[in-house]
């Protein structure tokens, strides 16, 4: 027979403040089957916990109901005190008292008398526990970094000094991301490629690490500590092993005029190129669609060229198969380029650039080695213009959200020119000066009053070229509104942030959450900022939400903890707290008559399919089966099943029903 | 009906299949499902306006099943059950072969599951005319009057589940109805609960029902309870545009998600 035992806590005053513990804690105790009933101040305090190790021993308790607040924050705590007391911590349930009943109800009977059904339900329900068992879930110590920008760097070297494995994949010829594009960094205007480069160089070095650029993510498979993950390594069309990188084959490449990526089109590149000079592994590849031998059929210069004979023309894509204990994925973002804007002329002048072409032409490895020359005629800028929150926050444009880094870079980029055209006036549009930041507002003031850049309160509405001239239309709302006009040479537009090209797919081939912009979704915004709603995949910077660098890094030290934690133990230890399909002995074997209705509903791919067979092999039934490594207890399946076959441990029908009909019931 | 008897025949002659399941007479002349396994009584089988229950319902019987690999009388309607049978992986297209008949009585070539599909999208998938036009009355009837209209029908329910034994898609082994632990459905007949068993019944086929009517032919009391399924594969086309059991390869409706689906039904 049951005895259950009930420890009602006033949680200081949150829960005793409007409902009178000690009426429920003796209303309750009254019920059948409950063998001890009290409350306590504090129950979640060490004397609290002995209450209930205490009471589980002398009451020979078989079950305990904790009658405090959400179960998000205290459930491990007492399910750990009632493991200490002896009794299977699944035997131990929580009442929400506190979020519940009485932060939202005034003091009175009726609180009391909420609080009490609430328990009552409670009780109920841990009737019909059962002593669960912890799943054990073997883990592959090795993690998959998708996307080799800083976040990914950051997160694969801190994993791997760790003393796991690493294997990272670059989509582009090149790690580095676009830091590795940028000039300086905010707010120290130290040089990019100067801080970037040497830890490029140790992601390539490192033993534990694993790098395979040129290759996409094709398919996922399995769950936390197993996933099985397939690569492909698109073809570099040449031999990477006897290639020396000497670079040879980029410069006598006849097709020289291809945009380059990495100048954001301020360049040309050849058709086997290195991305840039700095470029990990330095080793070019082919770019087959602009390539004159896979276009025509015959060419094969660099073929000729390459002194260590190392181009392979007709190499294969190559799909490698990995078993992958955790994945963080570090895919970055993208930005809106000059011509999503109708109103600055859809791209179509010359001279409005974006933000990250300035970083390019401030670069000094960049196109201009680092002069700020306008790209319509190689002049020198007299007049420049900068207009911040070029698409963000702008509902019309469907970009609702702040991009954060634009205030920031505009206050440098102002800066920069500042510095290198002495006379040159610098004009920003902003909207409102974010920079909330470690030395990031005296950065901005420093632009505004030493630098003397002219920051206008307002927005742009047209842009149009007169003379070759930009003339800006603007406002400035701090004098009232007032039409401001200004003819410039140049224009940078900060322009939006957005979810990087692809985001979308392997959002898809990883079945983790994303958002309205295709940026991933984070388990919980504050408490889970970086994991994901799919056990063992982690996210590190941009591709999360547009974030600058420090934000980036400290996120993917984050996401490498994370991963070293998980990769701490040889086995993994899981809550029993999933569905499963009821079994029973031939010729039924389960109820369950295999339509597997919920496999198409299981989001986390958790449902697999289980034969029965005679001796001789001939299949009697299939049925479904839970794998418990994946399940994440949500519950669809059970919702969905006709049969009634499958129940979610821990939260059965029956134990959701016997908490209703206890509700409905009078006691 | 004689080509329906001669390729019966043959199949079973050259042991293509161990049965075959159609119609043949009973004694008082009521068409009724006929099992043969012999090919000299080949000759029993009938097909004609008498023949109307959707016999795709045995498919699924362990005890039809044991009898071997099968060959089936195939209107529409059990062609149309079929196909969900074999996208709800009860069945599979190897083990069946159809013995397809139109409205008119001929028997059809209907060589394999591409030829069924075919067949099934040139024809009118809606519901029976004359249910229809019940469908147009109830639904031209007030929220209240038509709750009170099936309270009174639903009232006369004797929870005999013949419309469930009839359904040729409620194959599961064990029924929710059948679950006591909790009790879902209570046991004895009262209006209450069986309305609950009736919009129970309802929403298991919601997506799923190939507008047969078999259950509310089989009801002993005479409920209309294939109005309810039906107004539900009305609905389901309405918004997905997809009518039940037209492909081998169909998801349920209300287990998968495009971006595009409507959701003006969601509150």
């Amino acid at each position: 027979m049951a005895r259950i035992g009930v420890f009602v806590c006033h949680c200081g005053e949150n829960i005793s403040a409007t409902v009178d513990c000690g009426k429920v804690a003796e209303t309750i105790g009254k019920l059948k089957h409950v063998a001890y009933s009290t409350d306590y101040k504090y129950m979640c305090s060490d004397p609290g916990q002995t209450i209930i190790k205490d009471a589980i021993k002398e009451h020979n308790l078989t079950g305990v109901v904790v009658s405090a607040c959400s179960p998000r924050m205290h459930e491990p705590t007492f399910r750990k005190a009632c493991a200490e007391g002896g009794l299977n911590p699944f035997l131990c349930e929580m009442a929400n008292l506190r979020e519940h009943c009485s932060w939202v109800h005034e003091k009175n009977d009726l609180t009391t008398e909420k609080a009490i059904d609430i328990v009552r339900s409670q009780v109920e329900k841990v009737k019909l526990n059962s002593a669960l068992q912890p799943i054990k879930v073997p883990v592959t110590r090795t993690a998959l970094v998708i996307g080799g920008g800083i976040a990914g760097i950051q997160s694969a070297l801190d994993i791997a000094n760790c003393g796991h494995k690493v294997v990272m994949v670059e989509r582009s010829p090149s790690i580095g991301g676009h830091m590795s594009q940028l000039s300086e960094t905010f707010p120290t205007l130290d040089c990019s490629q100067c801080i970037l480069t040497p830890r490029m160089v140790e992601v390539a070095q490192h033993p534990n690490i694993t790098l395979y650029t040129y290759a996409e993510i094709e398919s996922v498979e399995g769950f936390i500590g197993n996933f099985k993950v397939k690569i492909r390594k698109k073809a570099k069309s040449l031999d990477e092993k006897i290639c020396t990188g000497c670079g040879l084959c980029t410069t006598k490449c006849p097709q020289k005029k291809i945009p380059n990526e990495f100048e954001q089109g301020m360049g040309m590149r050849p058709a086997i190129y290195i991305p840039f000079p700095q470029a990990v592994p330095n080793r070019p590849v082919i770019d087959r669609e602009h390539c004159t031998y896979y276009i025509k059929g015959k060419c094969k210069v660099c073929e000729i060229v390459c002194p260590t004979k190392a181009i392979r023309f007709d190499q294969p894509d190559e799909i490698l198969e990995l078993e992958i204990g955790a994945i963080v994925v570090s895919t970055g973002f993208d930005i809106k380029h000059a011509d999503f804007f109708p109103e600055y002329g859809y791209g179509k002048y010359k001279d409005i650039i974006d933000g990250l072409q300035f970083e390019r032409l401030a670069s000094a490895s960049g196109p201009t080695t680092g002069a700020i020359l306008r790209p319509s005629d190689g002049q020198v800028p007299k007049n420049i213009v900068f207009i911040a929150c070029a698409g963000s926050r702008d509902p019309a444009k469907g970009i609702a959200y702040c991009s954060k880094i634009c205030c920031m870079y505009t206050a440098k980029h102002a800066m920069l020119y500042k510095h290198k055209v002495h006379e040159g006036k610098a004009h920003v549009f902003y909207m409102d000066i974010r920079s909330g930041g470690k030395n990031y507002d005296e950065f901005v003031r420093r632009a505004i009053e030493e630098d003397h850049v002219n920051y206008i309160r307002g927005r742009v509405s047209t842009i149009y070229e007169r003379d070759g001239k930009l003339i800006v239309k603007g406002v400035d709302t701090l004098l009232g509104a007032q039409p401001v006009e200004i003819v410039a040479d140049m224009v940078v537009l900060a322009t939006a942030g957005i979810a990087s090209s692809g985001a979308e797919e392997l959002a898809q081939k990883l079945h983790v959450s994303y958002d309205s912009h295709k940026f991933f979704a984070e388990a919980h915004p504050k408490l889970k900022p970086v994991e994901t709603n799919t056990a063992g995949i982690f996210l590190a910077g941009a591709c999360q939400n547009p974030k600058d660098i420090p934000d980036t890094v400290s996120q993917a030290s984050g996401a490498a903890v994370k991963v070293a934690a998980l990769f701490s133990q040889s086995e993994l230890t899981r809550e029993p707290l999933v569905a499963a399909v009821n079994r029973s002995g031939p010729p039924m074997y389960s109820t369950c008559v295999g339509c597997f209705l919920c496999q198409s509903v299981c989001p986390y791919q958790a449902i697999e399919r289980e034969d029965f067979k005679t001796r001789d092999g001939k299949i009697i039934k299939t049925v479904a089966k839970i794998n418990e490594g994946l399940c994440q207890g949500c519950g669809t399946c059970v919702a969905l099943c006709r049969s009634k076959s499958i129940d979610l441990q821990g939260y059965s029908n029956n134990q959701v029903y016997a908490e209703v009909v206890a509700l409905l019931n009078e006691y | 009906m004689n080509n329906l008897i001669a390729r019966a025949k043959e199949l079973l002659e050259n042991k293509i299949v161990q049965v075959i399941v159609g119609y043949e007479a009973g004694p008082t002349g009521v068409a009724r499902p006929a099992f043969i396994t012999n090919p000299a009584k080949a000759d029993l089988l009938i097909y004609d306006e008498r023949c109307v229950q959707n016999l795709a319902v045995y498919l699924t019987k362990p005890e039809v099943r044991n009898l071997g690999k099968m060959a089936i009388v195939a209107t529409l309607p059990v062609m149309r059950s079929i196909m969900m049978l074999i996208s709800e992986q009860q069945i599979f297209a190897d083990n069946i072969i159809v013995l397809g008949v139109s409205s008119d009585g001929s028997l059809l070539d209907i060589a394999d599951i591409k030829v069924m599909q075919a067949y099934i999208e040139k024809s009118d998938l809606g519901n029976p005319v004359k249910d229809r036009a019940l469908l147009v009355e109830l639904n031209k009837l007030s929220k209240e009057e038509r709750f009170a209209y099936w309270q009174k029908e639903l009232s006369k329910c004797i929870k005999c589940y013949a419309c469930r034994q009839a359904c040729p898609l409620c194959y599961c082994t064990r029924c929710t109805v059948e679950v006591n632990q909790p009790q879902w459905i209570p046991v004895q007949s009262n209006t209450h609960g069986n309305m609950e068993w009736h919009i129970l019944r309802a929403m298991h086929l919601a997506g799923r029902c190939i507008s047969c009517g078999e259950c509310g032919r089989a009801c002993p009391v005479g409920i209309p309870c294939h109005l309810l399924t039906m107004q539900l594969a009305d609905e389901v086309h309405n918004y997905f545009k997809v009518y039940a059991g037209t492909s081998e390869k169909m998801s349920s409706v209300l287990s998968t998600f495009e971006p595009n689906d409507k959701e003006s039904f969601i509150i």
